[in-house]
């Protein structure tokens, strides 16, 4: 079992310290970690040439398929831009830097739930875009299931989209009022965490939002 | 009048007269509920209909608690609590002054009781919600500031100031937002929609407003933004 | 459309989003063969195969076609694509795992160029380093490719992941010490 290496030469791996500043008893393994990590391989890495015939074959085929509502945007008005307003505590939101074009930079203020655009423009003249968000990190998968989807677990899946944690979907949904959770995993039902929370009956709890010509709201 | 008449009706969305047959109930539960659960929501819901209530909810209830893997006796009961819950809901719209109420109405009052609003606060938010409100609107707004955290009677008090101070359909619709937008800040629910009443800066609540014929303009509050 | 022809490689990622969900599906593919190798490093060292890699690539690729939507800032289309990526890594990881599949020989990865001058060693070294790289935690293996591959900063590590630099520089140097213990005879 080796031992672990002092903090300094940890230091001197993370880029903090030279080999030099490290004192005389530390350099034979300050460059033994030096030869670990120069072993990395920063070489590229070239995938097949054919991947991109591949991708934009899947591509062609999801834009040309007209019933499936994931694409709708390649056919319908614009959406108007949804404000993403982000829980006071949510921790993450302090936590994003924006860094070197690798992060994606969320503006917002406090509140969550479903994403109502006040000029919302729906695809067709009765039903408008609702974005729904849930920050679930570790989970493996998130839907939402309500009233606009009979509650089917499998119609409305959300997908990670975001730093860290952040799932989201946007549907096409009548106006009425739906009452909707988010499943979790396949299993676990999870309410909105800041929209109305109603009694369902069954000892949980369903989120409401009301859609409206004019937008969606709580 | 017939511009806000059009609003409302897409507001009423698809349950107007809940006139779901026999038929389409079982096409709907067909496949998606146990054989236990459908032969009891089916019975359910022709006594319901029979009395005139909305079926859909009681459909959509019973889909519900199929798909959130309940089991088949908590899924019926659940059902049967729902449809008496619209029969109290029906007696307290009609205790507000609507003969005969449309579906939606019916079904935002049963909303409204499920968050804890009583039926004597159902009817006195009835009575209040004439032309421009619709009372299918304002008994969901009311439920979902209860849903919110704001306690039934403060939620009542701040949608019967908004219809006295004026205010359009729209700006109702907006108040849960608005609760939440100043939870969001610090304030309790209650705080927040104290705060709203306040700057609805409407007249005591309780009092009926004049009812405005189309063409004609009450004057502007003047805190109306 | 055809006036752009052969000036893609000029067109900014915003660009060619914008056109793309104005309609305009095949320029796309300016964005497939801009990102098909720039992350590729990455998903082969977070999967530990080349073919496994390419998968998740493919897959990431269609997947942020079909949510080009989503794409709030069509300026920032390489970070949140990276992002889909990495969810898929972890994804796949996770699928592995569940199904006990192993995961295939790191072995492949190593096309190197021929070392006459004979430094067998450092060749060894790397191929022991990238394995040692599989018996890390996702999130160990995660930060020092991000650092000593990709050449991030900690706080660009942060900004993607969502993790604090502290927990990041705990995670690196745990990862430090388990390679050292893995990688022992090769050092």
């Amino acid at each position: 079992m080796m031992a672990s290496y002092h903090p300094l030469v940890k230091r001197l791996l993370d880029g903090e310290v030279s080999l030099a500043e490290l004192p005389p008893e530390l350099q034979a393994e300050g460059e033994e970690a030096l030869r670990l990590v120069g072993a990395a391989n920063g070489a590229p890495v070239a995938l097949s040439p054919a991947l991109e015939e591949r991708v934009m074959a899947a591509v062609r085929s999801h834009a040309a398929s007209p019933g499936n509502r994931a694409w709708r945007w390649l056919n319908t008005p614009r959406e108007v831009e949804l404000r993403l307003r982000v829980r006071p505590w949510t921790v993450w939101a302090g936590a994003l830097a924006v860094a070197a074009g690798l992060a994606l930079l969320l503006v917002g203020r406090p509140a969550s739930g479903p994403r109502p655009g006040n000029e919302a423009r729906g695809g067709t003249r009765d039903s408008v875009f609702v974005r729904f968000v849930l920050y679930a990190p570790g989970a493996r998968r998130v839907a939402v299931a309500g009233t606009f989807n009979q509650w089917d677990r499998s119609a409305a899946p959300l997908v990670p989209a975001g730093t860290s944690g952040v799932w989201t979907t946007t549907l096409a949904l009548p106006v009425g009022q739906h009452q909707y959770a988010f499943v979790v995993d396949g299993a676990r039902w999870v309410v909105d965490p800041a929209a109305p929370a109603v009694d369902d009956g069954f000892g949980r709890r369903n989120s409401v939002v009301a859609v409206t010509a004019q937008g969606a709201h709580l | 009048m017939r511009t806000i008449g059009l609003a409302l009706t897409l507001v009423l969305g698809s349950t107007l007269t809940g006139a779901l047959s026999a038929q389409d109930v079982r096409a709907q539960l067909d496949g998606r509920v146990s054989p236990e659960v459908q032969r009891a929501v089916r019975g359910i819901a022709a006594d319901a209909a029979a009395r005139g209530l909305p079926v859909d909810p009681l459909v959509q209830k019973a889909i519900e608690g199929a798909a959130k893997g309940v089991p088949a006796d908590r899924v019926i009961a659940a059902v049967r609590t729902l449809a008496g819950r619209l029969g109290e809901a029906r007696e307290a719209v009609r205790a507000g002054g609507v003969a005969a109420p449309s579906g939606d109405v019916v079904e935002g009052g049963a909303d409204a009781l499920n968050a804890g609003i009583s039926p004597r606060q159902v009817s006195d938010l009835v009575r209040v919600s004439q032309p421009p409100q619709d009372p299918a609107l304002t008994l969901r707004v009311a439920a979902t500031l209860a849903a919110l955290g704001v306690p039934p009677k403060q939620a009542l008090e701040l949608v019967q100031g908004m219809i006295s101070a004026g205010r359009s359909p729209s700006d109702l619709l907006g108040l849960p937002g608005e609760v939440q937008a100043g939870v969001a800040r610090g304030a309790t629910p209650a705080q927040a929609a104290a705060g709203l009443a306040r700057a609805a800066g409407g007249t005591p609540p309780g009092r009926i407003p004049d009812w405005v014929p189309p063409g004609q303009r009450k004057p502007r509050n003047p805190h109306k933004p | 459309m055809g006036v752009l022809l052969g000036f893609e490689g000029e067109a900014t990622d915003a660009e060619v989003v914008r056109a793309v969900l104005a309609g305009d599906v095949e320029r796309y593919a300016v964005l497939v063969r801009r990102y098909r190798d720039r992350y590729a490093r990455y998903a082969s060292r977070m999967l530990g195969s080349r073919d496994v890699a390419e998968d998740a690539v493919q897959d990431a690729l269609v997947r942020a076609f079909d949510r080009l939507a989503d794409c709030r800032e069509p300026d920032k289309f390489a970070g949140w694509l990276f992002l889909i990526l990495r969810n898929r890594c972890y994804a796949e990881r996770r699928r592995r795992q569940r199904q006990e599949r192993p995961l295939d020989s790191t072995d492949e990865m190593f096309a190197g160029p021929d070392r006459p001058d004979g430094a067998y060693e450092q060749v060894e070294r790397a191929h022991a380093l990238e394995r040692a790289l599989q018996h890390l935690t996702p999130e160990q293996r995660e930060v020092f490719v991000l650092k000593h591959m990709e050449g991030l900063a900690y706080e660009e590590i942060a900004g993607v992941t969502g993790a604090t630099v502290a927990s990041l520089k705990m995670r690196m140097h745990r990862a430090y010490d388990r390679l050292r213990e893995l990688m022992k005879e090769h050092l």
